[in-house]
């Protein structure tokens, strides 16, 4: 079936069997091989993207579900050219070490301050329980993430 | 995934005469995070999902003559940010928030939660103590029906092959009134209940009245705890009173071994969760 979907502010089609899901449309039709394929069912929180500004596990949403919507990869936030402030920080706090993790921490955080831009720290780690991490202890990520909301700069992340 | 065709009806009729066409091969898809686990697992099959997401009609809360009406197809995620859910039935928020990670709360529906009839599903014990009925459609029409009914035994519910899950209903009477909700997991995160536990009661004079107390993950669905409720209403509360109530609910559970927890274990969260969810609804109708 013929699905478009808006992917980081641009239209795009692809022909897919229905029994495709979100992330492998992003991943295998699209090229935009940010959002991982982890646990592929719910777990993990690798594939996570926004959509119309909510993150959900692509994994377990079918792309013909997200027809007609708005989808946020990290794609959408900024490359290595031009980083956004929300990555620049957890680069500048050292937060990753593998970096499998990241792309779908990073689009949870943009999408707490989105909505929070004053978290609590319990409001980060609630925020960020859907997202799995097997190299770090979280502490990196969870420091830069307050620091972020602490520097105010959330509302420049807006896409 | 094997392969399936892929259909999303705008309207309950148009998807009830969709399943009917097709037969048992079809399935209703809501937020996916059961069916599509289920389907990658191999677990379950099927030849045509039928994708309810795009019905306008299931997928508000709303104020309606008869009470407060959930489409079956509203996320946890929609009733945590509700404020007439905040207003009139606070503790589903409590029990939504404790449901998976935002990003499973975001596609998850309550509609999906009843229908997979686990029993540890987190959203049954505080719509079974507020009496909850839903509406269930079928090629027949549309027949309404209490929640307890509803669940039949462990992922089986009252859903003929090929109806629908409409909508669910707190009636009237149970707007406003003091409810609880308490899970024990093993994680603060993403953690199926070990026992989850509601309360809701009002005070008639200084007495319990209409005391309802719902339990889950202790039994084959969820269930009610009738003995104890019939143990305290009438009574002025006090906690001989309350630890015998919940000693009762311990009696009515049949909870089981297993690698989560054993049977001793969860006998005793029931009773602890029992009192807890109890005292909090006694204190709301207090205060
Ligand atoms: C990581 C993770 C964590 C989870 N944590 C929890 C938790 O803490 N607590 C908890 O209770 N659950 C949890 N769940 C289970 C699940 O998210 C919930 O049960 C959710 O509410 C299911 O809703 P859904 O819309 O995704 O259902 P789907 O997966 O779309 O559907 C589930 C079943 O119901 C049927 N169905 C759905 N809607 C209807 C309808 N309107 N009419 C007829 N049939 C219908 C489908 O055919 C299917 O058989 C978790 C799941 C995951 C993946
Ligand atoms: S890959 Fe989707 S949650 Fe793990
Ligand atoms: S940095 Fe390796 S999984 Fe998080």
């Amino acid at each position: 079936m013929e699905i478009t979907i808006r992917v980081n502010g641009q239209e795009r089609t692809a022909s897919v069997p229905p029994e495709t899901t979100l992330l492998t449309m992003l991943r295998a039709n699209l090229g935009l091989t940010g959002a991982k394929l982890g646990c592929d069912v719910g777990d993990c929180g690798a594939c996570s993207v926004l959509v119309d500004g909510e993150p959900v596990n692509a994994c377990l949403m079918l792309a013909a579900q997200a027809a007609g919507r708005d989808v946020l990869t990290i794609e959408g936030l900024g490359d290595f050219q031009e980083l956004s402030p929300l990555q620049e920080m957890f680069e500048l706090f050292s937060s990753f070490q593998c970096g499998f993790c990241a792309p779908g921490m990073i689009i949870s955080a943009k999408a707490l301050l989105d909505k929070t831009p004053n978290p609590t720290a319990a409001e980060v780690r609630e925020a960020l329980s859907g997202n799995l991490c097997r190299c770090t202890g979280y502490t990196k990520i969870i420091d830069a993430v307050m620091e972020m909301a602490s520097r105010g700069a959330a509302e420049s992340e807006r896409a | 995934m094997r392969p399936f065709e892929y259909l999303a009806p705008s309207s309950v009729e148009a998807a009830v005469a969709a399943l009917a066409e097709h037969g048992p091969g079809a399935r209703a898809l809501a937020g996916g995070t059961d069916l599509l686990v289920d389907l990658k697992h191999d677990s379950v099959s099927a030849g045509l999902l039928v994708d309810l997401t795009r019905i306008a009609e299931c997928k508000v809360i709303e104020e309606t003559p008869d009470g407060l009406r959930f489409g079956s197809l509203v996320t946890h995620t929609q009733i945590m940010e509700s404020d007439l859910v905040r207003r009139h039935a606070p503790a589903m928020i409590d029990a939504a928030r404790t449901i998976g990670a935002v990003q499973t709360r975001n596609l998850g529906t309550l509609g999906g939660n009843l229908v997979t009839c686990v029993p540890s599903l987190d959203s049954g014990p505080v719509l079974l103590a507020l009496d909850a009925e839903v509406t269930i459609a079928g090629t027949g029409g549309r027949r309404r029906m209490p929640l307890g009914e509803f669940f039949v035994g462990p992922r089986k519910t009252a859903l003929q092959a090929g109806e629908v899950l409409v909508d669910i209903v707190l009636p009237r009477d149970s707007l406003g009134k003091p409810c609880s909700f308490r899970k024990f997991g093993l994680r603060k995160g993403q953690a199926l209940a070990l026992v989850n536990a509601a309360a809701a009661t009002r005070l008639d004079g200084g007495k319990i009245a209409g005391v309802r107390i719902a339990l889950g993950a202790v039994a084959p669905t969820v269930i009610r705890a009738t003995r104890a409720e019939a143990a305290l209403d009438g009574r002025s509360p006090d906690p001989t009173l309350i630890a015998e109530a919940a000693d009762i609910a311990a009696t009515e559970a049949k909870p089981i071994d297993d690698f989560r927890a054993s049977a001793d274990y969860r006998l005793e969260l029931i009773r602890t969760l029992t009192r807890r969810v109890l005292n909090e609804a006694i204190e709301t109708a207090t205060s």
